[in-house]
């Protein structure tokens, strides 16, 4: 099983570049960062029904970190959700495929790109699961850099007093920004615990590790009164070696030379 | 929904507000999917009711409007239909952001009840004065844009808008007296103005609290022969075009009135409208782009000309 995720991010590791090297461009470091997560949420966790993607006690998973979206583009054309040629479409006239996601594409559940914004969407998707009485999970994934918006503490605040457990946040921790290291830029620690602090419980894992980020959401939830956070320690650009733990990789343009370097790396078609 | 007009207004106490949280206790009652936020506004808004009865219905969110507003969208997402109720000068700039992505270009249907609009808190000052609130939903794309007159016309705007497909921002007193003007047994349409006086010679376009001042300022115009039009236009956006334009082609003089910043406003909206299709001579009657001084709401109201004389004055103007 863990080989089959490990694959799978593989596989989306090389679609996200394939999207890059259609829009020419694009934020590859926080998209390949997610992979391994993504995988792992996508074929393990979420219950999701690819081919009928509105399914309404379908598990909601929301990117807050609206610009990987390259990643979530390459998830959900695993998954089935979209045809492969949407990874071709990536910053295209009129494309569902932008730089960020848009919840008219099948698969997507908002559409989110400013920073900020996620936990408080998928603390009211969770909240509206209970008040119908369903069962579905809520998983937002936040990115580092992103917690410096307030708005995401006023979110943790309100899930941690409504006891939404059915609420997960992971934190893809890739220790890196647009224009640095973020403790660099405004630093975010202790970040286990101010989630802690804030009434949430919280695990700490290697976001590469495939064992360790299936344990960790096999448990969810881990408890029955308070919202779960995962940090995921994770490296930016994961991958692409090239690419990794350096801001100016964060977004950057996608040549042809440094698609095929990623690809040779990647093991997968140039 | 059967209305009767003296049970309500006894809920209301006279106060838009009030009639918000009434429509929105109402629709709850009806319909499982209607909820209510509250950033610390249950009395504001007048959910206390609707809290003790369902207290699950009621969700507290605090100080806290931009968080309030994306899980309002959340909310939306997953088939509920969320009140968001609020100050206006906090609900719409502070959550502006969540306002226009997650709500309005995630085409959310979320209504947004905005208390204490304009100038109802005068002596707060101007940073909880909401006279940009109009021009900053009408930018917003999908967004309905309403401003009842009074009460009776806030609660029927709030249950029609209950079926709207999209977010819809309702404008809202404070706490000062807001005189009838629908007559009853009317109901209110979204995107239809009212003629509430017939005239010929001007017409006057006013919205929210201006539209008394405007029958006023009608009915001292006709003392002295002049026959101004009245129309209440209490659905800013979409705006009624067919009313703007057949009052400027019948009359052929224009009055907007508002209690809101000149910029952006209803003003704007009927400005837009007729240099396009009918271009005639107008006159605004709105707050200047300054921000307002601190005072009673009276007496800001008459310092800034958002009184039916300014309106009269407004009138003569053009037919001289």
């Amino acid at each position: 099983m863990l080989r089959r995720l490990e694959a799978e991010a593989l596989a989306i590791r090389r679609n996200i570049w394939r999207a890059l090297r259609a829009g020419g461009s694009g934020h590859m470091g926080g998209s390949l960062s997610a992979a391994d997560l993504l995988a792992a949420l996508y074929f393990r966790f979420l219950r999701i029904r690819p081919d009928e993607p509105d399914w309404s006690d379908r598990d909601r998973f929301v990117l807050s970190k609206g610009h990987a979206n390259a990643a979530l583009g390459a998830v959900l054309v695993r998954a089935g959700f979209c045809d492969e040629s949407l990874l071709d479409r990536f910053y295209g006239y009129e494309s569902p495929f932008g730089m960020h996601p848009d919840i008219t594409l099948a698969g997507v559940e908002m559409s989110t790109g400013g920073l900020g914004h996620g936990l408080s969407v998928g603390l009211g998707m969770a909240l509206g699961a209970r008040l119908q009485g369903r069962n579905f999970r809520t998983v937002v994934m936040i990115g580092d850099g992103e917690l410096q918006e307030g708005s995401n503490w006023e979110a943790a605040m309100a899930a941690a007093h409504h006891g939404t457990s059915a609420l997960t946040a992971i934190v893809d921790y890739n220790k890196v920004q647009q224009s640095g290291h973020v403790d660099a830029m405004l630093g975010i620690e202790p970040l286990a615990d101010k989630w802690a602090a804030f009434g949430w419980e919280v695990r700490e894992i290697d976001g590469h590790d495939m064992e360790q980020i299936v344990t960790a959401l096999d448990a969810l939830p881990c408890s029955h009164s308070r919202p779960t956070v995962i940090i995921a320690h994770t490296v930016k650009g994961k991958g692409t070696s090239f690419a990794e733990d350096s801001y100016l990789w964060h977004s950057t343009a996608v040549p042809d030379d440094v698609y095929r370097r990623a690809m040779a790396e990647l093991g997968g078609e140039p | 929904m059967s209305v009767g007009h003296d049970d309500l207004s006894a809920r209301f106490q006279d106060q838009s507000r009030l009639a918000f949280g009434a429509a929105v206790t109402d629709l709850a009652r009806q319909d499982p999917r209607v909820v209510a936020l509250s950033a610390d506004t249950v009395d504001l808004i007048g959910l206390r009711e609707l809290m003790q009865n369902a207290p699950d219905r009621v969700l507290e969110t605090g100080i806290a409007e931009q968080n309030t507003m994306g899980i309002a969208s959340g909310l939306a997402t997953v088939g509920m239909r969320p009140h968001v109720c609020g100050y206006a000068p906090f609900i719409t700039a502070r959550s502006m952001e969540q306002l226009r992505n997650d709500v309005a270009y995630a085409r959310q249907p979320v209504v947004i009840g905005a208390a204490c609009s304009g100038i109802a808190l005068g002596v707060s000052g101007g940073t909880h004065h909401a006279v940009e609130d109009l021009a900053l939903m009408r930018a917003m794309p999908n967004m309905t844009v309403l401003v009842p007159a009074d009460p009776m016309e806030a609660y029927l705007l709030t249950i029609a808008a209950a079926d709207r497909d999209g977010p819809v921002y309702v404008r809202l007193g404070g706490r000062v007296p807001e005189p009838p003007v629908t007559p009853p047994g009317t109901r209110p349409e979204i995107g239809r103005a009212r003629v509430l006086e017939e005239g010929s010679d001007v017409t006057v376009i006013a919205c929210g609290c201006l539209v008394t001042e405007a029958l006023a300022a009608a009915r001292d115009c006709a003392a002295s022969g002049l026959s101004v039009r009245v129309i209440n236009m209490h659905s800013v956006k979409p705006l009624d075009d067919d009313a703007v334009l057949t009052a400027a082609a019948e009359t052929g003089r224009i009055v907007t009135a508002e209690e809101h910043r000149l910029p952006g406003g209803l003003g704007s909206a009927v400005a837009e409208l007729l240099a396009r299709q009918h271009p005639v001579p107008m006159r605004f009657v709105a707050l200047p782009d300054s921000f307002a001084v601190v005072g009673p709401t009276d007496q800001v109201r008459a310092r800034y000309g958002l009184t039916a004389a300014a309106i009269a004055g407004a009138c003569r103007e053009l037919v001289a």
